[in-house]
Formats: structure tokens, sequence, C-alpha cells
């Protein structure tokens, strides 16, 4: 299949809108993960105090973000670790590669990580000769089906039970059913044979505690464990912006992150790795190679609006209370990081060009920022961002459809001024509209009646493309005050 | 791109990237004087239940709470028929208690034995590739959290990294004493170890997962079935 790109945006999104299935599912995960995200944020009493020491934390390490990689890096050194330092994705796969060729590696298994596919691992490990196996069950789901993650913690959400079942008798050679729990034990059973087989094992990082130089990953379903203590060689890939300063510090993103995540108090796992095995005939890796990666991250800390998205714990909470997100899914933004933290992160790490459209796909409606365990301002980046869009197609465009279409826009804002700052003219036009629409409202919305109502005429049909268009209510607010008043 | 190339672009990666955050954060110094953060992340936390008793309680409830199962019990004598009695539970459910791998734990050496008198084949640490075939193993904990009924496993103390994730069922022994009463507890505690252990495990419940239509299913590539026995 082909994989949809930032640039196509607003097609991906239309396509999305009319996918009845991928609807339906959306609906079911978002509603159901920001219940749970409520439920367990309440669990604690202090969940605003948290969250703004939690965001604190992360603002001091990126204050001084190089002092800290070192310090993390020195340590992770002394416990045994190999810290390797990746400019890019090109150099970041060298590296993987590089570290598979040296082995003789046939064999890598995976456990799911963001930084992986926002580099491309995968294929690049394939051109090396080394098949990768994703191993968490939704993404070895979509990798069968050769896909992408459509959520940044429940990869496969997009897929029903019988479309898995399907991939898994074409796939895998089982006999069709639609029981959850066999599919699971199906995937159990073959990833087990990989697990005992392979040479690598590859993971990302949650947290990197720079005073200790210990990597902390957490998980629900065991395989991280599997993939860092089986293969003899673990390789660990992460985001500059990783690292904390202190193991202390642990404790609030433990709260935070599962909390805001899955609403579980603790994911069933979580590994802190420190080095390596102390004596050969210990458990574990005989080495582990920790990735630092920069592509396009140092980059945004020039900027004290940007640099807020380095942040980011990678929880999923604001797709899920995304109210266009929850529409169309993760798919149509055409990038590894979806949802409003994914419209502020794509165009900086990719290009603004790249990935122009999605910081317009936000009604600015702010339920990313109240959600967010960080605290994260996605509202003002998403407006930061659409200004550096603006200013740069300005140039470009001086004289396209978007300046005719700009001159329409002023107007219409000109006239709706003239109305609003009017109060009988204001009051007049509402109950002439209200006039006018009787007998084509239905279901709240105007609908369409003789082939023409719902639908303007150019150039206002640019407002009624992709919305309802809303009947005044039967009573208005100064309807209704005056009424309130008399009784 | 030879590996000499690699080495070469590694040392200049290094320098480069450090160099883009030094003159980034320059850049943005400029543009917003930023207040000195805090010096103190210190967050008041309410005070938790002390009493040894009432800490087990904690962690038997929010264990069990996530699927896990908890016995406390006693003595030493105890312990062990609370193990027999797990294992026939375990045997119940339509699982196997045919073959034991267990932790070179010294607390589980008699225990070894004992099991192996009833009839069961007993390995203590057996190799990685025949660990794929036990039914069940048995490990210590060297610490628990009572607010989250979470266990707390060190590589320094015991061969229990793959005991405890291989087979199907999980029992893990954990002294009362070592049950903490919070996460931040839990924490400072192994701060010390992560020097000596290359890995510490948090296990909060047996394996599980929800990627399939959301749909939790219990034991995806780890445990099914955990259980903790508290000794006091």
């Amino acid at each position: 299949m082909t994989h949809l790109t930032s640039e196509t945006f607003d097609a991906n999104a239309r396509a999305a809108l009319n996918d009845v299935q991928l609807r339906g599912a959306l609906r079911n995960a978002t509603s159901l993960f920001g219940r749970r995200r409520l439920e367990a944020s309440r669990s604690v009493d202090n969940w605003e105090e948290l969250r703004t020491q939690a965001r604190a934390i992360k603002d001091e390490t990126l204050l001084h973000l190089d002092r800290y990689l070192e310090e993390f890096t020195a340590n992770a050194q002394n416990a045994g670790a190999q810290v390797h330092w990746a400019r890019d994705s090109v150099q970041a796969n060298a590296i993987v590669c590089r570290l598979a060729r040296e082995r003789n590696a046939r064999l890598a298994v995976k456990s799911k990580s963001m930084v992986t596919e926002e580099i491309h691992l995968n294929s690049a490990l394939q051109d090396s000769g080394v098949e990768a196996i994703e191993t968490d069950l939704g993404e070895y789901i979509i990798q069968l089906a050769g896909e992408t993650p459509s959520h940044i913690i429940a990869p496969a959400i997009h897929k029903t039970r019988a479309q898995v079942a399907d991939l898994f008798t074409e796939k895998l050679g089982i006999d069709k059913t639609d029981d959850i729990a066999h599919l699971t034990l199906t995937a159990r059973q073959v990833l087990r044979d990989k697990f005992a087989a392979a040479d690598i094992g590859i993971s990302g990082v949650n947290f990197a505690v720079a005073e200790t130089g210990t990597i902390l990953i957490l998980e629900n379903e065991g395989n991280i464990r599997f993939t860092t203590s089986l293969p003899k060689t673990h390789i660990a890939l992460m985001g500059i912006e990783k690292v904390i300063p202190h193991f202390a510090d642990l404790e609030l993103f433990l709260k935070l992150l599962p909390r805001s995540g899955t609403g579980q108090h603790l994911t069933a796992y979580q590994s802190l790795i420190t080095g390596t095995k102390r004596n050969v005939d210990d458990e574990g890796p005989n080495e582990l190679h920790i990735v630092l990666l920069d592509n396009g991250r140092s980059r945004m800390l020039s900027h004290p609006i940007t640099r807020q998205a380095l942040a980011c714990i990678r929880c999923g909470a604001c797709l899920n209370a995304c109210p266009v997100y929850q529409q169309i899914g993760g798919h149509a933004y055409g990038s590894v990081y979806p949802g409003p933290i994914g419209a502020v992160i794509t165009p900086q790490l990719f290009g603004l060009a790249k990935a122009a459209q999605l910081p317009f796909a936000s009604s600015l409606c702010g339920a990313c920022r109240e959600v967010c365990p960080v605290k994260i301002d996605i509202p003002e980046l998403l407006l930061h961002l659409r200004g550096e869009i603006k200013q740069t197609s300005d140039v470009r465009n001086q004289k396209s459809e978007r300046v005719e279409r700009n001159r329409a826009e002023q107007l219409a804002f000109k006239l709706w001024a003239a109305v609003m700052s009017r109060p009988r003219l204001y009051e007049w036009s509402g109950k002439t509209f209200r006039f006018l629409q009787r007998g084509a409202v239905r279901d709240g919305a105007i609908r369409k009646v003789n082939g023409w109502l719902g639908r303007l005429a150019p150039p206002l049909a640019a407002w009624t493309g992709a919305r309802d268009l809303r009947p005044i209510e039967p009573e208005t607010f100064r309807e209704y005050w005056r009424r309130a008043d008399h009784d | 791109m030879t590996d000499r190339q690699v080495a070469h672009l590694q040392t200049d990666a290094r320098a480069e990237i450090l160099q883009s955050i030094r003159s980034c954060l320059a850049e943005s110094a400029s543009l917003n004087p930023h207040e000195s953060p805090a010096s103190s992340f210190d967050v008041a936390t309410a005070p938790f239940i002390s009493d040894e008793r009432s800490l087990v309680e904690v962690f038997k409830q929010q264990l069990e709470s996530v699927g896990g199962h908890c016995a406390v019990v006693g003595g030493e004598t105890e312990l062990r028929s609370a193990l027999q009695e797990i294992l026939v539970e375990i045997e119940s459910k339509g699982l196997l208690i045919r073959s034991l791998a267990l932790s070179d734990s010294p607390l589980l050496g008699a225990i070894a034995r004992e099991l192996q008198a009833d009839g069961h084949e007993v390995a203590v640490t057996p190799a990685t590739s025949d660990l794929f075939q036990f039914n069940v193993g048995i490990t210590t904990a060297q610490a628990a959290i009572a607010e989250t009924g979470t266990l707390v496993l060190e590589q320094a103390s015991e061969r229990n990294r793959l005991i405890s994730l291989l087979p199907p069922v999980h029992i893990a022994i954990v002294n009362a004493v070592d049950v903490c009463a919070t996460l931040r507890e839990a924490i400072s505690r192994v701060r010390a170890t992560c020097e000596t252990s290359p890995a510490i495990t948090f296990i909060t419940g047996p394996s599980r997962t929800a990627d399939i239509e959301l749909t939790l299913t219990i034991g995806v590539h780890g445990p099914k079935e955990l259980y903790v026995i508290v000794h006091l």
C-alpha cells in the first residue's frame, strides 16, 4: 500500500471522513482513552502540581541540554554502554546497520519505537540484509499488513478483529477465527521463536537519566523485556530530548505517562537499564548501544515557543482529546507523529514546506493543552507555525488563488464586523434568516432541499464544502434575555 | 559509506549536535529572558500508611485490581504450604505445573528440594533455551510498592530476569519489610542498586494488551498469571 504524506493532508482527511469503519473505531478508542485518562488523573490529588513540576524539569533539561546529554553519555559509558550520536536519520541508520553487519546479524527483534519509525530504520535494515520484526502486537499487525501506525500508543486501532484474522490467516496460515485471545496467542507463539533466534534487540527509550546513565522503557506486553534481555546485542534509539536530570525525577514521569496514555496507574512493566551485565555469566545482552538522534530537534531549541514541543513524553493524550484527530485518525497526518503534537512536530522535523497544512488542521479549541501532562501550549505553537508558514507562502505565491481567497475572506469579515457592531442590524438579520430558513432545518442543521440549500454558492461554498450550515436558533440569546428579565 | 567514514562522522556528529544545541539556545535567550526554574522539584505528597500490615493489605488490593493474585503468610512453613496451594490453583485453571524453574535466591533452596520431592521437575536457573519449555517460574522480589501493587526485581540479587518472563506463570516471593508505601520510596531505594543491577524491572500484574479492538487480553508475551506471596 502507498503511505500517505503530509503534503496531501486535505485529501487524506477527506478520504478518512468517508471511512465509516475507521470513524467508528476512532470514536471508541478516543472516547475510551479520554475517559480513562480523566479517571486516572483524579486518582492523584495533586495532578496539576505534578504537571507543572514535570514541565519545570523538562524546561530545565532543555535549557542545559548539552550538559545533560554529556552527563548521560559519561554515566552510561561508565556502566558499560556505548553511546553513538546521529545528526540525522541517515547517520542513525548507518550506525545501526554497521552494528548489525559487524555482528553478522540476520534477524532483529524490535519493540515499539517512534524514533525508529521516524528514521525508517526497518527499510534501512532490510536493505542491509537484516530482517527486523516488530514485536508489539499492534506494531506486528501493521507490519504484516504493510501499514503505518495510526495512534501513538495503539498503533492498530484502525483495524477490526476480522481484518486481523484475515491477515493472520494469509500471512501465518492459521484457521480463520474471530477470537481475539486466539489471535493474541498466535502472535505470542510466532514471536517467541523470533525472540529466541534474534541476533539483535532494538528498542526505543522513554526516559534517559543523566545522573546514572539509566534508560527506562515502559510497556504492557512484555515484548520490551524480551527484546532487551534475550538477544546478545541491545540497541536503544532515542531523541536527544528524552534525557532528564535525576533518577528521582522518574517518579513524576511514571505518575504522568501511564495515566495520560492508557489511564493506568502504572503500565505492567518498566525496564530500568543501566549499562551491560557486570559478569559474563549474568543474564542479559553482552552489549548495549545507545543511539542519540538529533534529526532537527536541536533547531527547535532556538525559540521558546517551538522548544516546548521537545517536552513531549509521547503519551497520546492530545490525540484522543482532539476533535480533528477524533474524526480523521492518524494516517491522514501522513507522519509518524499524528494529532495535535504531530501537527507541531512534523513541520519542525521534516520542514514547513512538507507539512504546511498540518498546523491549520486545528480549531484551536485548546483541548490538547488541557490534557497535556507536561503543559505544552500546542495552540500557541500552532499559531506560531501558521505565522511562519504564512510569511513564507505570501512571498512565494504573490498572485495566486490564495490571495484572491484572502480578498473574499477579508470582504466577508468586513461584512460580519459591520453587522456585529450594529445591534439593531444584527437582530434584524437574525430574524430575517430565521424566517428564510423555515422548513429547511433538520437534525440541527440546514439540510439540502430542492438541491441547493445546505450548500452556499461560490465563493461562500468554501465554507459549506466541509461544514453543515447551522440554522439560527428558534430563540436568540437576546430574546431569551429579554424574556428571562421579565419573568 | 565505509566503516571508517561512519566512525569519522560519529565524532563529528557529537560535536555538531552539541554545537547546534548551544547556538540555538543562545539564539533563544535573546527572545525571552528565561526565569530560572525552581531549584527543588519536590512535590508534596499526602502522608501514606506506614504500618507494615496495612501496607501489605494495600499492596494486595492494588495487585488484585490489575489481575494479579496475592497471598499473605506468616513464617516459612506457611510460605511452603501457600506455594503448594497456588500450584493446585494454577492446575485447576487448566495450566501445567509439571516443570518449575527457580531463581538462585538462597530463600528458594529448601523450597526447590521440597518441590522436587513432591514430584515436580525442578531446575534452578536453567539455560535460556530450555527455559522456554518451563511451566512456572519462581523468583523472589527485592521490593514491592503498595500504592500501585508493583514488584521490584533487581538483577544484582538473583537470576530473575528471564525466569520472571518466559514461563506462562510467575510466582514471586517478597518479604513484608520490603513493601514500600509509594513509588517515590521505591525509586529512591533502587537508585543505589542501579549501579550494580544492569536491569531493574517493575512488574505490575500479568502481561496485557488491548491492541486488537481495544479488548483487554492477558498474557501476550509475558506471564498470563502472576502470584505473589508476601511473608511477614
